[in-house]
């Protein structure tokens, strides 16, 4: 019986450390110690109830545990602040003044399609209609939005972490040679950016690796 | 906030006293069925057994197991079965000398089955 206490203890903080050192991308709005019960206790209420060999109290004791260490941790949070930053992290700032934090996205596992995804599901579609993005310790996006967005028109990523977008760069009238130009009139090369945008009216989000990011304008084909 | 620490050190007494109880009950009902065993055993060896004497470790034995049935796998259980069936088996065919086999190694599971579920770093990992 005490086995089952240690062993599900030992579980439960190795998938808990898993599930920290896997970034926000995992949790989806979930504190990590609460990601790791729901995935343990489905697993530990089924086994004893499927497997007639198994006495059925080691499913009780193993959920009992859970319930332990799921206390446990709350309490700690509760009562040790520096305790709660190891267990359940702390919100990373991914959006600043300066643009995107790409050190803050790597942390977190995380690439530029999938901020400008958890933008899109919290109702930003372009990168500058925040002051400031960040992801919430459970995975959420939050923002300091600016008071006016920047356009009304759907931003399309033509460069996401140093690759080209080809299908969003023919939309939107870019060839090799226009986009290899406009990089150069940057001063840029394709590797070093991290991101670049472009929405219907032409308006460009670009950002250059440690630099702050620039609002340009283009012409573009106005196919979107 | 009392409610949930109350909650939690009841469920820890709870568990703890589960621990203690299975830990000594286990090892009292193998330490039992294993001297019923090493009489057994003694008896073979002396070529005094006989069938009742088979049957009696039997029943002390399914007496046994309906109650460690709730504290241990179903398989570890079927396994002692397994053994005191063969050995009863040569017993009543008075076939002593390979009744004594199967007796020894009863006796093996007997000694190591409640270590197999013991606090120790090699069954926690």
């Amino acid at each position: 019986m005490a086995l089952i206490f240690i062993r599900t203890t030992v579980i439960f903080i190795a998938l808990l450390i898993l599930i920290r050192l896997m970034g926000k991308s995992q949790i989806g709005e979930m504190q990590p110690f609460e990601f790791v019960i729901t995935l343990l206790i489905a697993e530990l209420a089924c086994i004893p109830m499927a497997d007639t060999s198994i006495p059925i109290l080691y499913g009780i004791i193993a959920i009992v545990t859970i319930f332990i260490l799921h206390q446990i941790v709350q309490l700690l949070n509760m009562w040790f602040k520096p305790v709660k930053t190891v267990i359940c992290g702390k919100p990373s700032v991914v959006i600043n003044k300066n643009g995107i934090d790409e050190f803050q996205l790597k942390k977190n596992n995380l690439d530029v399609s999938d901020l400008i995804e958890s933008m899109r599901s919290a109702g930003y579609f372009n990168l500058d209609d925040v002051y400031y993005g960040l992801f919430e310790a459970n995975g959420s996006f939050s923002a300091l939005e600016k008071p006016e967005k920047a356009s009304y028109s759907l931003s399309l990523t033509l460069i996401d972490g140093g690759k080209p977008n080809a299908q969003n760069l023919e939309r939107c009238g870019f060839d090799k040679e226009r986009l290899s130009s406009f990089l150069k009139e940057q001063n840029a090369r394709l590797k070093d950016v991290v991101v670049m945008t472009v929405n219907g009216e032409g308006r460009v989000y670009f950002q250059k690796r440690g630099e702050k990011y620039k609002i340009l304008n283009v012409e573009v084909n106005g196919q979107w | 906030m009392v409610k949930a620490i109350s909650y939690t050190l009841a469920a820890i007494a709870l568990c703890i006293g589960l621990f203690i109880f299975s830990e000594i009950y286990i090892k009292t009902q193998f330490n039992e069925f294993e001297s019923a065993l090493d009489t057994l055993y003694s008896k073979i060896e002396d070529r005094t057994a006989t069938r009742e004497d088979g049957t009696a470790v039997r029943t002390l034995w399914n007496d046994k197991k309906s109650k460690l049935q709730v504290l241990l796998p179903h398989n570890d259980i079927s396994y002692v079965d397994y053994w005191i069936s063969e050995a009863c088996g040569l017993l009543y065919n008075g076939e002593y000398e390979l009744a004594l086999g199967k007796i020894e190694v009863l006796k093996e599971i007997t000694k190591n089955l409640p270590d197999a579920y013991g606090i120790s770093l090699e069954n926690i990992f």
